[in-house]
């Protein structure tokens, strides 16, 4: 009854329906569009780390400055597995990722970059100096040398390539802004940072292009024979460039398998500090990232690391505020579509109480022939319910539809500037609750012309008749 | 099987804007086991009221009912819904079909409310309308049936859960005399057949001649005795 009911009025069943729809498009796509607004900002505050993620450095801590989310680091201190051990233990850890940084000397190819994929991108910034780099090592000379105009190929040079555990990557504040990460446990594959970028010339819309290409890195070694001048070598390797990366995991323009930057601190170690003229590292890690199991717990760690005797550093305060404004946004904007979506319920009743009025016949008729005040009832909060929920199914998927369009214009100026763009995943939660919600408000605003016709009295009702 | 019907002191008062009225005015009446009975009188004496009463339709505020032996008087919400469901059957003068529905489901929504089976409502919506002639439009909507044939399917409705007491509110008040004389033929013959009491509001006194009892309300009648 309640389906015949609504082809009947067909009309007025099409203008409620589109109502509830466009209610909860506005809803939807309020509601994801700043839930993914939040994500994103989030995971810029936390680089593409988790938010409750924790850096330890090997330097003794400040206590003074624990509260504080980039305190200044005290003198170094070894970080060593028995720290992480009782780092892994405290509670609230969820878990603990090593990270060893070792210096290398970097010798660039000649061109830096891949002269073809620079070609099919943006152009290269005019105020960068044409190619004036030496010949390599170990070039013929006299050969004419390949250069990309525009392009710096800089002297070698020294650098930090930061070792992670490449199997947890995710966890760590990386971003890939083109290309992937090295392998786990490569030793001839490397991602670059920007940093790296800038040092050949080149800007981010252009880091495509150095993907591919090769880059030694050599560890460098003390010898020092006493009344002897030091001596100098270096273990190298090639490695490809396999992509490019924005990491705050440790100061670095490469980053590396663990197990890379071991072998190259171990070998570095190995050799003579030069009388103490040299800084040879003797910590095994560089510093250690630590999650909490959540934001709320960061602070506790970060107090019990502390306690430890090491110098740790959390944007912790940073997300919690932006988080308190990002909130107000999602209640503002929340706010909104729910407002819309009870003015369109105010429609389905309205509807309902028109049709009430229009069927006193029908209901006494249902009542003479039997129905009991509870089955009139039925048919109203069903055809209240089918309009909700068919406006509430055709809002939500309006709204994830727009809120898809968004993100692509989003997407689109993001890329024109060179940033990594936005991941609009399917809020599932927010769909059903859209059309649960659609459908429970529609249900609340049938109830009271449902009430009413199942109270109408049989008998006036059929003198209507 | 019908009905005996036995009214004692029955009177019923509206409230209007010049006051109370009373209709009815303590009506006694009784109406044997599968009788016939003409309603008539003129507007504002209580016929829709009376119909209204014995239907189930609202409460007696003053006086007794007693239909087939059961109070009326101690019946209300949905006791009052199963009484109408399983003991009477309506038949209107705007016949009360549902416009949306086909000729066969609106015979098929009485069987609904009775919680039948969908199969079983199917076969008796075919089966009533066989019975009053209109099995062919089975699937056409009221819009599409002339006056008498949608009377004839308000009928077939009245009968779908074997009611004992038929009340008919002017059922032929909408119809030419041809249509009218066919409605009140059936209506009698539904009676013979199923042995239901009929109780009928009529302005036509020459249908009214035809029942066994005439209950008139233009007049006080203290007990009303068959004809």
């Amino acid at each position: 009854m309640a389906a015949t009911s609504i082809r009947r009025r067909f009309g007025r069943s099409v203008l409620t329906v589109a109502a509830v729809a466009l209610a909860a498009t506005l809803l939807t796509a309020l509601v994801t569009i700043a839930g993914t607004a939040r994500t994103k900002v989030l995971s810029e505050l936390s680089k593409g780390g988790p938010l409750s993620g924790i850096t330890v450095a090997a330097a003794e801590a400040d206590p003074s400055q624990v509260d504080t989310d980039d305190p200044r680091p005290g003198p170094p201190k070894d970080l060593d597995d028995a720290i992480r051990t009782r780092i892994t233990a405290l509670p609230d850890v969820r878990t603990v990722l090593p990270i060893v940084a070792a210096v290398v000397n970097v010798v660039v190819p000649e061109p830096p970059a891949n002269a073809d994929v620079l070609a099919r991108l943006p152009p290269l910034p005019s105020t960068v100096a044409p190619t004036t780099s030496a010949p390599p090592e170990g070039a013929v000379p006299g050969a004419p040398r390949p250069t990309v105009p525009g392009l710096r190929t800089p002297d070698p040079f020294p650098e930090t390539m930061v070792g992670i555990d490449l199997d947890r990557a995710s966890l760590l504040p990386i971003t890939i802004l083109t290309g992937r990460l090295p392998v786990p446990r490569s030793l001839t594959e490397v991602a670059v940072t920007q940093g790296y970028l800038t040092r050949m010339g080149l800007t981010k819309k252009q880091a495509a292009a150095v993907v591919g290409t090769e880059v030694q890195l050599g560890a460098p070694r003390v010898f020092s024979d006493s009344g002897q001048p030091l001596r100098f070598r270096s273990r190298w390797l090639r490695a490809t460039i396999v992509g490019v990366v924005a990491q705050e995991t440790a100061p670095g323009q490469f980053l590396v398998s663990l197990e890379q930057t071991q072998v190259a601190r171990a070998w570095t170690a190995g050799g003579s500090d030069g009388g103490g003229r040299l800084e040879i590292p003797t910590s095994p890690y560089s510093g250690l990232f630590v999650i909490a199991s959540d934001l709320e717990k960061v602070n506790e760690v970060r107090r019990d690391i502390t306690e430890l005797g090491y110098s740790t550093s959390a944007p912790e305060n940073l997300v919690a505020s932006v988080q308190r404004y990002l909130r107000v946004v999602e209640i503002v904007l929340g706010a909104i579509g729910a407002i819309a979506l009870v003015i369109a319920s105010l429609g389905i009743a309205n509807a309902l109480l028109a049709a009430v009025r229009e069927r006193r016949r029908e209901i006494g008729v249902l009542k003479a022939i039997g129905a009991r005040d509870r089955d009139v009832q039925r048919v109203f909060l069903l055809e209240a319910g089918v309009l909700g929920l068919v406006g509430g199914i055709i809002g939500t998927a309006g709204g994830f539809a727009t809120a898809l369009g968004v993100s692509a214009v989003v997407n689109q100026y993001l890329a024109a500037q060179g940033l990594v763009g936005v991941r609009l995943g399917l809020p599932v939660l927010v769909l059903i609750s859209a059309v649960f919600g659609s459908t429970l408000l529609a249900l609340v605003a049938g109830a009271i012309p449902a009430r009413r016709a199942s109270r109408m009295p049989a008998r006036e009702a059929m003198e209507a008749a | 099987m019908g009905v005996a019907i036995t009214l004692r002191g029955l009177s019923h008062t509206y409230r209007t804007s010049e006051g109370p009225l009373t209709v009815l005015g303590g009506l006694d009446l009784d109406v044997a086991d599968g009788g016939y009975a003409a309603i008539t009188g003129p507007s504002g004496a209580g016929k829709t009221t009376l119909l209204s009463l014995l239907g189930g339709l609202e409460q007696p505020q003053s006086g007794r009912i007693e239909i087939g032996g059961h109070d009326l008087n101690g019946l209300s919400g949905d006791g009052l819904a199963a009484y109408r469901r399983a003991t009477v059957g309506f038949v209107f003068q705007h016949f009360g079909l549902l416009e949306t529905l086909t000729a066969a489901q609106n015979i098929e929504l009485a069987g609904t409310l009775n919680g039948t089976s969908p199969a079983a409502r199917r076969s008796r919506a075919i089966e009533l309308l066989d019975a009053v002639g209109l099995a062919p439009r089975a699937g056409h909507r009221p819009s599409g049936l002339s006056g008498g044939e949608r009377q004839r399917v308000a009928i077939a409705r009245a009968l779908v859960n074997r009611p004992r007491l038929l009340l008919a509110d002017e059922p032929t008040g909408n119809l030419d005399d041809d249509a009218a004389a066919m409605v009140i033929d059936l209506l009698e013959k539904v009676r013979a057949d199923h042995g239901c009491t009929l109780v009928m509001v009529t302005h036509n006194r020459e249908l009214a001649t035809r029942a066994d009892q005439r209950i008139p309300l233009d007049r006080v009648l203290p007990v009303s005795t068959p004809a």
